[in-house]
């Protein structure tokens, strides 16, 4: 028999466990060429800012040991743009849309929000609170339990369906904040956003990103993320989207091993677009020979020692 | 926009071409007809320690065999590792990406400025006007190299018909310089030959064929290149400054740009 990979997060229900992660295709344009979304259980678009943005000057990717740097800073078409130029395109493929939305004022976090009430057919935002990158990109919320909670308190306030709060590995105590985005209202949590890395280029001494620092993605840092959704995980209860170096289904199972209801499939895209059909494609068959129906048999079940 | 394909394909044909140039033919790829001069591929290296795809024009496609040709020259850890495949290793194509050249109207004089290991779209180019029955007389091929290891690919190119320039900065082959001024030269010289610009190759000749062909008032395309991390248009890592403001992806929008279009 046939897994059932569909999964409910907040009483949304998800075809499948497998999503894109923000800053990883764009607004599904692209993406589309080369797979139909609807193999997705999610779309995840890049960081929606109030004003567009360009960005940091280039170079702002660097290749680093199974992974890479990037300090992009937050480039985006804004949020009129966004609405104008990219829903409708999103509205017409058959996958859950999840808007990420970064601001640099709890202001900005609320006017975006508030006007992404009405469209219905974007399921839900996943709040940016620790983009690494840029001074106005939400880190410093994602850095504060305090900060974390007043703003998901804010946000919820004027947005009318399920708010995923991403977090920081940046930080003393993931938990910590973790908490406290329940305590503000957050209805699902997703982590890990990158971490904070360099790279110096030893012709020039100049860092290889005119940021001067990048956020550090990829397969490298898919143990911290592990650790800290198995953190999480253990010590609060709203369900876990797992973000952090997933590329193989394999990574996908200890994803949802540590508890992770669903994951987030980022840098992989950039040397493997199919990525997530892959795991989709693993996930199942893995499923099928241990004779596993449902993703919950595996969600949180990691065996400690 | 032609929509990429993901395949594995291996090897067929391995060309030693000296000096560390390689040219790699690759099949079957059920995309290689849709393959324009221009186009590049994004290629998976089988190694662990390249972790980014690293993008390759388009040397010649052959729709007939489903094979595609790219010519590169050790270069980096990436340069190096494809440099030892075997003929029958398996690789990872993603292509054909980008937007390719525009070819010129057969009354037009086709100026191609190549440099280095930038001649692949060039060649290819010129092979397929030919074949389609431009005039090679209305094709210049300038092509500029250090010294005359670095000007590949000669007899390929002499066989073809065109009008052959090649030129080196320790006058080894042709004249003694850089490409540019024998470009120029033949643009003033030629008043009514209706020229348009055709160029690949290191940054600062692109910038000079740029500058070149805004200040004669000559039309025609550059092609960029950059670092690539996803090479279709998703990462924003490949970004170049329009002339007319805002950014563009060099592997999206380009590799072909227009003269004029980018701040180079």
């Amino acid at each position: 028999m046939k897994p059932d990979l569909r999964v409910d997060l907040a009483g949304v229900e998800f075809a499948n466990p497998i999503m894109t992660a923000s800053g990883c295709c764009g607004y599904g344009e692209e993406l589309a060429e080369i797979f139909p979304l609807s193999k997705l259980g999610a779309l995840v678009t890049k960081s929606i800012t109030a004003e567009p943005r360009l960005g940091h000057p280039p170079p702002r990717t660097a290749e680093t040991a199974s992974g890479m740097l990037n300090a992009i800073g937050l480039a985006n078409v804004g949020i009129n743009r966004f609405l104008t130029e990219k829903v409708p395109f999103l509205k017409k493929q058959k996958t859950r849309v999840i808007v990420n939305v970064a601001g640099s004022s709890e202001q900005e976090y609320i006017d975006i929000c508030s006007r992404l009430n009405d469209v219905p057919e974007l399921d839900m935002i996943e709040l940016n609170i620790s983009c690494p990158n840029v001074d106005e990109g939400g880190m410093q919320f994602g850095a504060s339990a305090q900060l974390t909670e007043k703003v998901v308190k804010a946000v919820k306030k004027v947005y009318h369906r399920p708010l995923i709060a991403k977090l920081s590995p940046n930080v003393t105590s993931v938990v910590e904040i973790a908490k406290a985005a329940e305590q503000g209202g957050a209805e699902v949590l997703s982590l890990i956003n990158s971490l904070v890395g360099t790279t110096i280029d030893i012709h020039t001494w100049q860092p290889r990103l005119t940021n001067n620092k990048g956020g550090l993605t990829g397969p490298c840092v898919k143990p911290v993320a592990l650790a800290m959704i198995d953190a999480v995980y253990s010590n609060c209860s709203l369900p876990i989207i797992g973000i952090g170096g997933c590329s193989t289904w394999e990574d996908m199972v200890e994803f949802l091993l540590v508890g992770a209801s669903a994951v987030q499939v980022g840098t992989a895209l950039f040397v493997q677009p199919e990525a997530p059909v892959k795991i989709i494609e693993g996930l199942t068959r893995y499923m099928k020979s241990k004779k596993l129906q449902t993703l919950s048999d595996l969600v949180g079940k990691v065996r400690k020692y | 926009m032609t929509k990429p394909a993901c395949e594995t394909a291996l090897l067929t044909k391995r060309r030693n071409l000296k000096n560390g140039y390689y040219s790699y033919t690759f099949g079957p790829f059920r995309a290689a007809g849709k393959c324009r001069p221009g186009h590049f591929l994004h290629i998976k290296l089988p190694c662990s320690d390249v972790f980014f795809r690293r993008a390759f024009s388009v040397a010649s496609a052959n729709p007939e065999k489903q094979e595609l040709e790219v010519i590169f020259k050790i270069f980096g850890r990436g340069t190096r590792h494809m440099s030892q495949m075997r003929p029958g290793d398996p690789i990872d194509i993603l292509g054909p990406l980008g937007n390719p050249f525009k070819l010129p109207r057969k009354t037009e004089t086709a100026v191609m400025v190549a440099g280095g290991v930038g001649v692949p779209p060039l060649l290819y180019m010129a092979e397929q006007m030919v074949a389609k029955g431009y005039d090679p007389k209305r094709i210049r091929f300038f092509y500029g190299g250090r010294s005359k290891e670095d000007v590949i690919e000669r007899t390929r190119i002499k066989r073809l018909g065109v009008h052959f320039h090649p030129i080196t900065e320790d006058g080894s082959l042709g004249e003694k310089g850089l490409v540019t001024g024998p470009v120029a030269t033949f643009i003033k010289d030629n008043p009514g030959c209706k020229p348009r610009l055709f160029a690949c190759g290191p940054e600062g000749m692109l910038k000079a064929t740029n500058d070149l062909g805004l200040r004669l008032k000559v039309a025609g395309q550059v092609s960029l290149e950059a670092p690539m991390p996803c090479g279709f248009g998703v990462c924003l890592g490949c970004i170049v400054t329009l002339t007319s403001g805002g950014h563009a992806r060099v592997c999206r929008e380009g590799p072909v740009f227009e003269i004029g279009e980018v701040a180079l």
